[in-house]
């Protein structure tokens, strides 16, 4: 049994609404199939239409239910078009999900070399459009009584990597924000979490697959040996996160990298 | 009693302290404690009450962290007025995030101002520190309140803020480790660095012993010689670190 026939079980999301987003692509593109497969309707929240559209596709081909909206998650008024769009087709929203990141999040910068351009980018996107989702979902979240908050975070906002001192710095931030908001959201029944993934992404596989050797070093960090895939492996956490089984932990950073980052 | 506890002067004395604020003033106790250590203090704000808590003794500096130029001008006129330094201290608790109220009730500039902006000025700040430090053995010590290790309803913007300045310091303690640079993040019993935290609805340790001393530990007597130790040979081996100097009360993993 994998684990999303697990969570395929029966009415495990079924009637919940979730938005994903930077779910075009990637991670958020998994996130959205596995709770499309866990019987969720699937708001996804793109940059651009077809990429959206093409993820809704394949989660409707599961036999799941999706809306696709085009977002521009640090635009404030996008958001909460995004979020008017989902409540109008699913009367609500229960789970909220920020996954998505800037697209130089990836990019190695010196401290020195960080450009305001740079800086506004990679902060509007992780800590701007956290704060919009958050404030444009509350409502909702609230009325629900099972609301779920959930950040994308990275093992860079835990162990501070070297690569991109912005990335880091906001992926923490987003930690803190995840602490902060878990502890005033509980009294609502909201539960509040971030998740640091090590997903075998499109870019990841390149990656690796350019250099065996390296490959062969990189997986040796992983304990399980592998990255993550990013349906049956990082969605599959995310829908268990989502569910009432995890109803009674919040304010955490969930570390689903197959043992990556084990000093907490 | 914190009378008990005496004060390590051994590598402050004569050293040259760079204390840094931002915002509203997290600092006076050590940098009084620094003082009485026997070192030399100069104090760069962007706050003028701040500025004026510093006790007699410290050299107070006017300066902004706004823009890069503004914090390039800040660092001059601190090597200026005061002279290359041994040890940097750095406090930035805006006063846009220390207003108790709930996410839900803040404006996009509250928040701009409270969780990012506070952020862009570290940024800032250090690289108008950096060339002004690298190859000198020169220690910079972030100090924050402690609530951020645990999140703090009603300050979400701060908590943000000082979660990222954490991981800023762990970056750029890995980008300038090679040079001789070390940064380190200082956490505090918020209700030791500030009165303005008495009201905040900070959590609580559930426990027979909620804080291991019985007390925050002391600014002025206790956490500055500490900051001050992470400044010496000695000290300077450590970086990236987060060290919880709360009496012994979150003890985070």
């Amino acid at each position: 049994m994998t684990p999303m026939d697990w969570t395929r079980q029966p009415g495990l999301l079924k009637g919940r609404t979730a938005i994903v987003t930077g779910a075009g692509g990637g991670i958020g593109r998994g996130l959205a199939c596995a709770l499309g497969l866990a019987g969720a309707n699937v708001v996804i929240a793109a940059r651009r239409a077809e990429t959206g559209e093409e993820t809704a596709e394949l989660v409707r081909q599961d036999g799941g239910i999706a809306l696709a909206v085009e977002t521009d998650v640090s635009d404030r008024a996008a958001v909460d078009r995004m979020v008017a769009a989902a409540v109008g087709a699913f009367g609500g929203v229960d789970i909220a999900i920020h996954n998505a990141s800037s697209g130089l999040s990836g990019r190695s910068f010196k401290l020195e070399e960080i450009t305001d351009p740079d800086w506004d980018e990679q902060v509007g996107v992780a800590l701007g459009a956290a704060f919009h989702l958050a404030q444009a979902t509350f409502p909702y979240l609230r009325d629900t009584g099972r609301g779920r908050f959930i950040v994308f975070n990275s093992s860079q906002g835990l162990h501070g990597g070297a690569m991109n001192p912005v990335y880091a710095a906001t992926k923490s931030a987003q930690r803190g924000f995840v602490k902060a908001l878990a502890r005033e959201w509980g009294p609502y029944d909201i539960v509040v979490n971030a998740v640091a993934p090590a997903a075998l992404t499109d870019a990841a596989k390149v990656y690796l697959e350019s250099d065996p050797e390296r490959s062969r070093k990189a997986m040796a960090s992983f304990p399980l040996g592998r990255m993550g895939d990013m349906r049956d492996d990082i969605g599959a956490a995310v829908v268990a996160l989502s569910s009432d089984y995890w109803r009674y932990v919040t304010g955490l950073t969930v570390p689903v990298d197959g043992g990556y980052y084990t000093a907490l | 009693m914190t009378d008990d506890v005496p004060v390590d002067e051994a590598w402050l004395r004569g050293r040259q302290v760079w204390a840094i604020t931002a915002g509203v003033d997290g600092m006076s106790g050590l940098t009084a404690g620094f003082l009485d250590c026997g070192a030399r203090v100069a104090q760069l704000g962007d706050d003028t009450e701040t500025l004026a808590a510093a006790p007699d003794g410290v050299a107070r500096i006017s300066g902004a962290f706004d823009t890069q130029a503004a914090a390039d001008a800040g660092a001059a006129a601190l090597a200026d007025a005061a002279g290359a330094p041994d040890l940097v201290v750095i406090s930035m608790l805006p006063r846009a995030a220390m207003r108790l109220a709930p996410l839900s009730t803040l404006s996009e500039e509250e928040w701009r101002l409270g969780a990012c902006d506070g952020l862009r000025a570290l940024v800032y700040l250090l690289r108008a520190l950096g060339p002004r430090l690298k190859g000198r053995g020169v220690a910079v010590v972030l100090v924050g309140p402690s609530l951020s290790l645990v999140g703090c309803p009603e300050l979400v913007a701060l908590t943000t803020l000082l979660e990222g300045q954490r991981g800023l310091v762990k970056s750029v303690a890995r980008q300038w480790g090679g040079s001789g640079v070390t940064l380190n993040w200082v956490a505090v019993a918020p209700r030791a660095l500030s009165p303005l935290f008495d009201a905040a609805p900070l959590a609580a340790k559930p426990d027979a012993v909620s804080v291991a001393l019985g007390r925050p530990l002391d600014l002025r007597r206790e956490v500055a010689p500490i900051i001050g130790f992470l400044g010496s040979p000695a000290g300077r081996a450590i970086t990236g670190a987060s060290l919880t100097l709360d009496g012994g009360e979150w003890m985070v993993p």
